[in-house]
């Protein structure tokens, strides 16, 4: 039954994780930087769910805190596309490295 | 007795009036600080009075206290410095009175007579102390009362120089007192005088700790008395106005550091090794100084250098265990050197110059104080009957009893060379021809004559207080006090009065040959000797001698650092300030806005921090 | 080897290979479908995990609104081809770097993790237990994400909403 590893589930959410990682930070186009970090809050999730089951006090309190990160990132994407949107309209671009109105 | 403490307060009384109204009181505020002092005076003379076969005094309250040690503040009163009390009022109060007069017209009149009630002020504070840390503190006020009257013309570079010179060499002494009091303190247990000699007659002290203290506290005395090697500043100290000369470089500051080494009289009696050096510096100094003052031509640098010798004199007597020799000369010095500062103040107000080469002439000019010069010469020069005759053969007699003889040859020396400058200069001044016209020359008014006679009297009469022939009245009453000091040899074989007579008359029928008849050449020494003339005309070149080596040292040092300071500290805090600046304009450059360069510094970041903790094993270990 | 591992591994590789594709496609449609395998893929690791309520939210919220949403935003806006939009090499490599770094740090971290006892009862009754605990434990958060949706549904229509008095002065 408990022929899988622990380590294994966590390489594989922390292959992910820098996947999302390498993504968010190389990518000009802001929606794949976005997927991005979506990638990386997946990675997390799963890194909740297999502590829920391996850990060293295994219960539903993981699964169900992956529930509640799963309905932050939902609200995160939302919002975030809602910022996208304005940016765009304002820039009629999508490019991050072109989003420069923080300097100064 | 119990309201001794009120003699220094009052002249601190009037150094306070006078800083808050003496701008309004003009010319008025010398009366404050007359009043103050002939009150203290009035005081003193009935502690002394009370002293004279009474009991010693001592009232003190805790001031601080550190853990288990207790510092205390008080007063003590015993028949030593009951002495000191009457001489340093007296004096202060005459040299009051006479400023009054010599200082009318300045404009910082009562600046002066401010700083003057707060030097009495430190100097009755410094002799009432019972405890050393006390004396310390007032010997650190005496000081600065000193500094700011030689620096009293501070508009001259030469009175500016001069108490910048007095201040530091006076320092160097005071840091081995310093360390010879936290030296006591640490052996002792105590700053006590009583508690100190209680300590050293119970022997808890080794005999090399004794001796080193004693040493270091003779150094205090050294640099505060002008004795050798520290004695420069003195001489240079008569850029300040002359009333304050004769009370301070005369009568009172500089024999601080002979009472000091009189009133811890036990801790040096307790090593021979320290005596012997008082003894040798005192005896070195009294020669040296007094062969300087063969040569000087500024009048009131002759005194000033036989104040030096007339010091080493007394250091002499007390290293030779003469006790009440040295007190005594302390006191009859006190009184015929105040009248000769003062009587040479009368004669400078009156020809306004210092260079005896220039006066001459002036007995017939100045009726009154040329025959009081007079007195305070012949009793500075040890003439019979006078009191520097009686308090000078104690000395002599003190030091042969104490077997050195070589130091007794140098102080009858010194007596001839004593007796022939202080007539070299009366005659020079008063005798002969004025070499020069000074216009119309005065003599000076009353509050000036009346002090200089009150001096006059005691510098005969002081010296009857204690004599081989009518009683020992001196020793009597000093042997009440704390110092148990060993029987003297009162009665010297018989030739040292004679001795020492012979030898001032010697010294003054010389003078009277050189400079009253001029039988003989005056420069027959200049003449003969040239190079040894000019050495001990320019002071045997101990000025020149530490400009060279201390002072040069000193300030090539100074330079060295200062260079050190500008281009290495300070090029280093430079050099950080703007490397930091550097670091933080490149910083600010590479800040572009991009959202995505600040995620990989903050990834860049994380990742260092997350080095750190590999290395050191994981957050939890 | 178990089938349960047999099908870790499958998922394990079709979440990896999504991930890959979505970084290295150039098309951006095409790769938000390539992370649509990756979400599926992790989906199913869930159930492996014994988390089945977990897998359907995943399969719900993730491939489902999320894609889509992010497909919205993508055909609002315009889009050059990738090829040119590259971005320079150097920053490429350092961010390759550090993150490479990163995930050399943790991976030794993982290998040094020491295991408890897994749980055997989590997939008896998931969603029954979940819906349970939910709504007795976890009521109060679970009310506060409600009141977190409400705010990102109402920011995201002010932000996302047309400023029509300012386009009117234009």
């Amino acid at each position: 039954m408990n022929s899988i590893p622990l380590s294994v589930y966590l390489v594989l959410a922390l292959i992910l994780f820098c996947i999302g990682l390498f993504g968010a930070l190389t990518k000009r186009n802001a929606v794949i930087v976005l997927i991005s970090i979506e990638l990386m809050l997946n990675a997390v999730n799963i890194n909740l769910v297999a502590f829920a089951k391996y850990g060293a006090k295994p219960g539903l309190t993981g699964q169900i805190f992956s529930l509640f990160t799963i309905t932050v990132a939902a609200a995160e994407a939302a919002v975030g596309l809602a910022i996208l949107m304005a940016l765009y309209r304002n820039r009629k671009t999508v490019n991050v490295d072109e989003m420069d109105i923080m300097k100064r | 007795m119990q309201n001794a403490w009120l003699i220094p307060l009052l002249p601190l009384l009037s150094f306070i009036l006078l800083l808050l109204f003496g701008k309004k009181l003009k010319e008025a505020s010398a009366y404050a600080g007359i009043g103050a002092t002939l009150l203290s005076l009035m005081l003193a003379a009935a502690v002394m009075l009370g002293q004279w076969g009474g009991e010693s005094y001592k009232a003190e309250g805790v001031w601080l206290s550190i853990g288990k040690h207790a510092v205390t503040m008080g007063y003590e009163i015993n028949p030593l410095n009951a002495l000191m009390l009457v001489i340093v009022t007296l004096v202060s109060f005459l040299v009051h009175v006479y400023s009054k007069s010599y200082m009318r017209g300045d404009d910082r009149f009562h600046v002066f007579f401010a700083y003057l009630g707060l030097f009495t002020f430190a100097m009755l504070g410094l002799v009432l102390s019972p405890n050393l840390l006390q004396v310390y503190m007032f010997w650190e006020l005496v000081g600065l009362g000193s500094f700011l009257l030689i620096g009293y013309y501070y508009f001259k570079p030469e009175a500016k120089a001069a108490a910048k010179k007095a201040f530091i060499m006076t320092r160097i002494g005071d840091v081995g007192l310093f360390i010879g009091i936290i030296l006591l303190y640490w052996q002792a247990g105590s700053f006590e005088y009583d508690e100190i000699f209680k300590a050293i007659a119970d022997g808890t002290i080794s005999s090399d700790m004794i001796t080193l203290i004693a040493i270091l506290i003779f150094v205090g005395a050294v640099g505060k008395s002008g004795q050798l090697p520290l004695h420069t500043w003195l001489p240079d100290a008569m850029e300040g106005p002359t009333p304050v000369s004769a009370l301070i470089h005369a009568a009172t500051m500089v024999a601080a550091g002979v009472y000091l080494v009189a009133a811890m009289y036990p801790l040096f009696e307790a090593s021979s090794a320290a005596m012997t050096t008082v003894a040798v510096v005192g005896g070195i100094t009294a020669i040296f100084a007094a062969s300087i003052g063969l040569m000087q031509k500024d009048i009131k640098r002759v005194l000033a250098y036989s104040t030096v010798s007339q010091l080493g004199y007394m250091m002499l007597a007390l290293g030779s265990g003469g006790y009440t020799a040295g007190v005594f000369h302390l006191m009859t010095h006190a009184f015929f050197k105040a009248l000769l500062f003062l009587a040479a103040g009368s004669v400078i107000h009156a020809v306004h110059t210092q260079n005896i080469e220039e006066m001459g002439g002036l007995w017939r000019k100045l009726k009154i104080t040329a025959p009081l010069f007079l007195i305070g010469a012949l009793s500075i020069s040890g003439f019979p009957l006078f009191s520097g005759f009686f308090s000078k053969d104690e000395i002599l007699m003190a030091t042969y009893g104490d077997g050195r003889y070589g130091l007794f040859v140098l102080a009858v020396l010194a007596a001839f060379f004593t007796a022939f400058y202080m007539f070299r200069l009366f005659f020079m001044v008063f005798a002969g021809s004025p070499s020069q016209e000074h216009g119309k020359v005065g003599e000076s008014d009353g509050p000036m004559i009346l002090p200089m006679a009150v001096l006059g009297v005691l510098a005969v009469l002081a010296g009857y207080l204690n004599t081989p022939w009518f009683g020992t009245f001196l020793a009597d009453y000093l042997s009440h006090g704390p110092v148990r000091f060993a029987a003297e040899g009162e009665h010297g074989p018989i030739w040292i009065p004679i001795l020492a007579t012979a030898v001032s008359l010697a010294g003054i029928l010389l003078a009277y040959l050189m400079y009253g008849k001029k039988k003989l050449s005056r420069n027959w020494l200049s003449r003969s000797l040239p190079s040894l003339s000019t050495i001990v005309y320019r002071k045997y070149y101990v000025d020149e001698a530490y400009d060279a080596t201390v002072v040069r040292g000193t300030t090539g040092f100074s330079c060295l650092w200062s260079y050190v300071d500008r281009y290495l500290v300070e090029g280093a805090v430079n050099g950080t300030v703007s490397l930091i600046q550097w670091l933080g304009k490149r910083g600010s450059y590479m800040y572009d806005g991009q959202v995505q360069r600040i995620g990989a510094v903050a990834v860049a970041g994380l990742v260092i921090i997350l080095l750190f903790f590999a290395a050191a094993g994981g957050y939890f270990s | 080897m178990t089938g349960e591992m047999i099908a870790f591994f499958i998922l394990a590789l079709a979440a990896i290979a999504g991930g890959v594709l979505m970084i290295n496609l150039s098309n951006v449609v095409h790769m938000v479908v390539a992370l649509v395998f990756t979400f599926l893929a992790i989906a199913g690791i869930y159930i492996t995990l014994s988390a089945e309520f977990v897998a359907a939210v995943q399969v719900l919220i993730y491939s489902g609104a999320i894609t889509i949403i992010m497909l919205f935003g993508i055909m609002l806006t315009r889009h050059e081809r990738d090829t040119a939009s590259k971005m320079p090499r150097m920053t490429v490599l350092l961010s390759g770097a550090g993150v490479a770094l990163f995930f050399l740090i943790m991976f030794f971290g993982i290998n040094r993790l020491s295991l408890g006892s897994p749980a055997a009862d989590l997939h008896i009754e998931n969603t029954k237990k979940i819906g349970v605990e939910l709504y007795s434990k976890y009521i109060i958060p679970f009310e506060l994400t409600s009141v977190l949706l409400l705010v990102a549904l109402v920011g995201a229509i002010v932000l996302a909403k047309r400023d029509e008095e300012k386009e009117a002065e234009k």
